[in-house]
């Protein structure tokens, strides 16, 4: 019987306006990317609700992404200044809560930077993988 | 630092009732008779182990509720009634929730005057019932009242006087509530007036006053219009026993805190965590009672995600909001019915957001920080 390997689950957050038509570009040059991570297509980053991370968490993500678009270029004003400050927030949480903060990443990402999403989703998934899975997804 | 006096009610009666010099009641008789408020909320004295809030514009019963009362572990806050000028007598948490709830549209901060008590820390009830029979022998209801005295408990029964030393009364599992005993805040700043008897001298019945705002002038300006207080200014060394006895209380506090929190941080965060907020119920009591929750009824957290997951949602999303928010008054922890440490877990994020943030619910009215933009988006 073949040992279930344990890989790193990621739940990226995209925006509709930037990183999820970015997320397609990484497809469409077809970059290497592991497929660890699931996308949910949102409006803007400013629309995630920490609590939908922490949901993301519970549920057994060991790590969530949220990408929007750079500082200057949100969709819609500055929503994406408040992004950066619950992340802020969330990050500090997180490490309160005794979750390692690496586990939440914020990423600007544009929609033409296929490379950048992919060398980030890379990324992300090495590191979580040294992290190990998340201790606050349901007991296995 | 405001202007600093030592002021009493100048109706000798008033004077000889009040905890210390009668200067709360008579500035508060004042603001009714000036027309400054139309009603006053204050604490009602049951009995030694029982207050209740009270709002009134009657005279005789603000006369009958001087002098301050230690176990009445209130947050006058959520009994502020809406659209209505009123002045209120405040601890700093009373205070910080006011202003609080005053960011989030709950109260009109225009409306209230507060008159600020220095605060030492309130006691439970129940748990002070117990410490008098258990310690001292007594029946609750001989007791005719306790203070907290340069570091002592002083009880008054029938029977004579009882006392021991604060100190020892909290490592026997009695006296202060813990949130008390590690908040570091006795003096209310962010209130209209700050009055207490620290740096009054021994012997005087006075009370030691700082005027902080415009508001809090108008009720002094009201007291000596009305002929009810009487007072003199405080002198550098008065000035200076009040700042020494703020610094010493908050040290100790400091103190209570480490050594209360130390606890998590010897144990895994997670682990500790998931074990004190898995004994919740979710019947949802903390969430009622949070003077700083602005959804009360129309809340959703309670219906998330309870089942299932090792912290429940309604766990995560009250700590995450609280975050920024949580003045640490400890009303979740009173009344919580499977004895979490709400407060201090709240207050655990709490601290931290403010190292970080250098932000401190309930002083000023700067924007809670999660509902201001990140300046320049940098991650």
């Amino acid at each position: 019987m073949a040992i279930e390997r344990w890989e790193p689950k990621i739940l990226a957050f995209c925006c509709n306006w930037c990183s999820y038509a970015g997320a397609d570009v990484a497809g469409v040059e077809r970059r290497q990317m592991p497929p660890s991570f699931r996308i949910i297509r949102v409006m803007c980053s400013g629309s995630v609700d920490p609590c939908w991370v922490l949901e993301a968490f519970l549920e057994g993500a060991d790590g969530v992404l949220i990408t929007g678009c750079h500082p200057g270029e949100c969709h819609y004003l500055n929503t994406n200044y408040h992004t950066a400050r619950r992340y802020r927030l969330l990050r500090i949480f997180i490490e309160e809560l005794g979750l390692e903060p690496d586990r939440l990443r914020l990423e600007w990402i544009s929609a033409t930077e296929g490379i950048k999403f992919a060398e980030v989703i890379r990324d992300m998934t090495e590191k979580i993988r040294a992290l190990g899975p998340s201790r606050l997804g349901p007991e296995r | 630092m405001g202007k600093c006096y030592l002021a009493w009610a100048k109706d000798p009666e008033i004077r000889q009732k009040g905890g210390s010099g009668g200067f709360v009641t008579a500035t508060l008789l004042a603001a009714l008779k000036e027309g400054l408020v139309e009603r006053v909320l204050i604490v009602r004295r049951i009995d030694e182990f029982e207050g209740v809030p009270l709002l009134t514009d009657d005279p005789e019963e603000v006369k009958s509720c001087s002098s301050a009362h230690l176990a009445a572990p209130l947050n006058l806050s959520s009994y502020i009634p809406p659209g209505e000028r009123v002045a209120v007598t405040v601890k700093p948490c009373d205070a910080r929730a006011i202003i609080e709830r005053s960011k989030r549209r709950q109260i009109d901060l225009e409306d209230i005057y507060m008159v600020g008590l220095n605060c030492g820390g309130t006691f439970m009830p129940v748990r002070t019932m117990e410490a008098v029979s258990d310690l001292f022998g007594l029946d609750p209801g001989d007791v005719l009242g306790f203070e907290v005295s340069k570091g002592k408990f002083l009880v008054e029964a029938r029977s004579g006087t009882y006392t021991l030393p604060m100190v020892e009364l909290e490592r026997m599992g009695y006296g202060r509530r813990d949130p008390c005993r590690y908040c570091n805040i006795n003096i209310p700043v962010m209130a209209d007036l700050a009055c207490g008897d620290a740096g009054v001298p021994p012997g005087m019945r006075a009370t030691f006053v700082e005027i902080l705002t415009d508001k809090g002038d108008e009720l002094f300006e009201a007291g000596i219009k009305t002929s009810m207080i009487e007072f003199e200014e405080a002198g550098e060394e008065e000035i200076e026993t009040r700042v020494r006895t703020d610094r010493r209380m908050s040290e100790d506090a400091d103190m209570w805190w480490d050594e209360l929190s130390s606890m998590i941080d010897e144990v895994d965060h997670l682990s500790y965590y998931i074990n004190e907020l898995g004994r919740c119920i979710h019947c949802g009591s903390c969430k009622i009672v949070c003077p700083v929750c602005a959804c009360k009824d129309d809340a959703k957290c309670l219906d998330m995600g309870r089942e299932g997951y090792r912290i429940s949602l309604y766990n995560l999303i009250r700590l995450f909001h609280l975050m920024d928010s949580c003045i640490g008054c400890g009303q979740c922890e009173d009344v919580c019915p499977a004895d979490i440490p709400l407060t201090m877990i709240h207050q655990r994020f709490e601290r931290r957001m403010e190292k970080e943030l250098g932000y401190r619910p309930g002083f000023e009215m700067s924007k809670p920080p999660l509902q201001e933009p990140e300046p320049g988006g940098k991650v």
